[in-house]
């Protein structure tokens, strides 16, 4: 073994105590942030429910993961597909959307009725979206309370939609990044070198992450350089996060 | 010797151009007589029902389905379709409302499925365009910063073919596409319910506001709903856009926009 590299038992070590520190060191459960969320848009909006629905891109089925207020219990799980219904027209579309007469549609009204218990007459939908992907929608149904027009209550739940977006991606962030770690300290505790078992978690990650495992090697190789060398890396890396920015914005 | 380009701008080759503006732009002069008559008008959305009260019979159609196997991820099926959601319909009855008589094409894009949907969006963009659609009204948007490249490349192939390219902007204050190009009318609710009355922002992104809010709008089975949402007022302008069209075919979309502007109600 690379002289470099920790020793295989400290590895092991390392990677029993991540397996124990993890769960305490990551952010709390997302959905923990999102029914605190739900929670509060419901009382904000005097409505009767509101709820976060997940996409499940291997089913393409919205998941309703937390809900506040009426039916809230047979809500939670319930999954309806992505390719139909107000909801699912928000998370397709990118685009907002308030209906005020549901009922009307005795299909819709049945559908509902039958799973949840509780059949409303207004639903405001936005999508939950990042500058990555689109994840999800957030509804309300019978909202009591108005800060006017329809619009004005879609500028309201933008903010709580903001809100789940960042909770989201930032405990996906956490347990991507986790996971790359994890298993690329599994792999070089079973006997490869840290560099190898980057190299490999590199070359299985998805795109995205796979970028990041490739940075997370140049890190790895850079660390082992001198100081001298350290420094011209953090200035480019500076320079090109700078240049990156100005781009964007 | 000429750097490229020069040569477009020789006497003897210089294109004649219409100097169709008149003075003071009214109603009267931008559409008046006009049905949006000889308009093709694209509406890229969730599909059309064609037989809603009104909508009348279609131009033409197509459905776009994401396809890892085909060279720019997505695939074109032309024929009739039906509408999934009931927006598509919607949007469509709005802009019969303001020019009956445009040539309307349903181009689905939303309901397959949602993994690559910027890039279905895009094709359905690219095959109007082919089919020489002169106004596209898209009421959605990506927020996906991975396709700016990939839409303003598109939107300014449509700006330099005059195609009028008509997006809904998103309810978050964060860049979405296609609605965040210069090039496009870019159009948000306004509080009106007249659907011949517009007004035009200073402080863009959103350059043209339009009704949207608790509008009766067209959906599935023939019915209507009361909803609210910016993906209604985008159409709106789409049919007006249309509507002028049919009367000055020769404008451009820069035209279009001082038209549009000075037909707005805030406009002095």
């Amino acid at each position: 073994m690379d002289d470099r590299d920790p020793p295989r038992d400290v590895l092991a070590e390392l990677t029993q105590l991540a397996a124990d520190l993890g769960p305490v060191l990551r952010p709390r459960d997302d959905e923990e942030f999102l029914q605190a969320i739900v929670e509060t848009a419901r009382l904000v909006f005097d409505a009767a429910a509101c709820s976060i629905a997940l996409f499940d891109e291997h089913e393409e089925e919205l998941e309703f993961r937390v809900a506040a207020g009426s039916g809230a219990a047979a809500t939670i799980g319930m999954r309806i597909p992505a390719d139909r219904g107000i909801a699912g027209w928000a998370l397709m579309s990118g685009q907002s959307i308030a209906v005020d007469d549901v009922r009307q549609d005795p299909r819709f009204a049945a559908d509902v009725a039958a799973t949840t218990g509780y059949v409303p007459n207004a639903i405001m939908a936005m999508p939950l979206e990042s500058e990555r992907r689109s994840f999800g929608v957030i509804e309300v149904l019978d909202r009591r309370r108005s800060g006017g027009e329809g619009i004005d209550d879609m500028e309201l739940l933008a903010l709580f939609a903001r809100q789940a977006t960042l909770a989201v991606e930032t405990s996906r962030i956490f347990s991507n990044l986790g996971q790359a770690i994890l298993e690329s300290v599994a792999l070089a505790a079973h006997g490869d070198d840290l560099r190898t078992a980057l190299e490999q978690r590199a070359a299985k990650a998805p795109r995205a992450q796979a970028e990041l495992a490739e940075l997370a090697l140049l890190f790895h190789d850079l660390g082992v350089l001198g100081p001298e060398e350290r420094r011209v890396a953090a200035r480019i890396a500076d320079d090109f996060l700078a240049y990156a920015r100005k781009r964007r914005h | 010797m000429k750097p490229a380009w020069s040569w477009q701008f020789d006497p003897a080759t210089l294109q004649r151009v219409p100097a169709s503006l008149p003075a003071a732009i009214t109603r009267e002069w931008a559409w008046e007589g006009s049905t949006g008559a000889g308009v093709k008008v694209a509406v890229i959305d969730s599909g059309i029902d064609a037989s809603y009260p009104g909508i009348g019979p279609l131009a033409g159609g197509a459905v776009v389905v994401a396809d890892d196997d085909a060279p720019r991820g997505a695939r074109v099926i032309e024929g009739p379709h039906e509408d999934l959601f009931g927006h598509g319909t919607a949007c469509a009855a709005i802009i019969r409302v303001v020019a009956p008589d445009a040539e309307l094409y349903s181009i689905r894009v939303l309901g397959e499925r949602l993994t690559g949907r910027g890039i279905v969006f895009a094709e359905g963009m690219r095959w109007a365009l082919a089919q020489g659609m002169q106004v596209l009204n898209m009421s959605l948007s990506t927020s996906r910063a991975d396709y700016f490249g990939l839409f303003h490349e598109i939107v300014d192939g449509a700006y330099f073919q005059r195609a009028m390219v008509v997006c809904a902007v998103n309810n978050v204050r964060a860049p979405s596409y296609p609605s965040q190009y210069a090039s496009v009318f870019s159009v948000a609710a306004h509080e009106g319910r007249d659907p011949f009355r517009l007004d035009y922002n200073t402080s863009p992104p959103v350059e043209f506001g339009a009704p949207g809010i608790d509008l009766e709008v067209g959906w599935l089975g023939g019915r209507t709903i009361r909803a609210t949402g910016n993906s209604f007022a985008a159409p709106h302008i789409a049919g007006l856009i249309a509507r002028i069209l049919g009367k000055h075919p020769a404008l451009t979309p820069f035209q279009m926009k001082t038209v549009l502007m000075a037909l707005a109600d805030n406009a002095q």
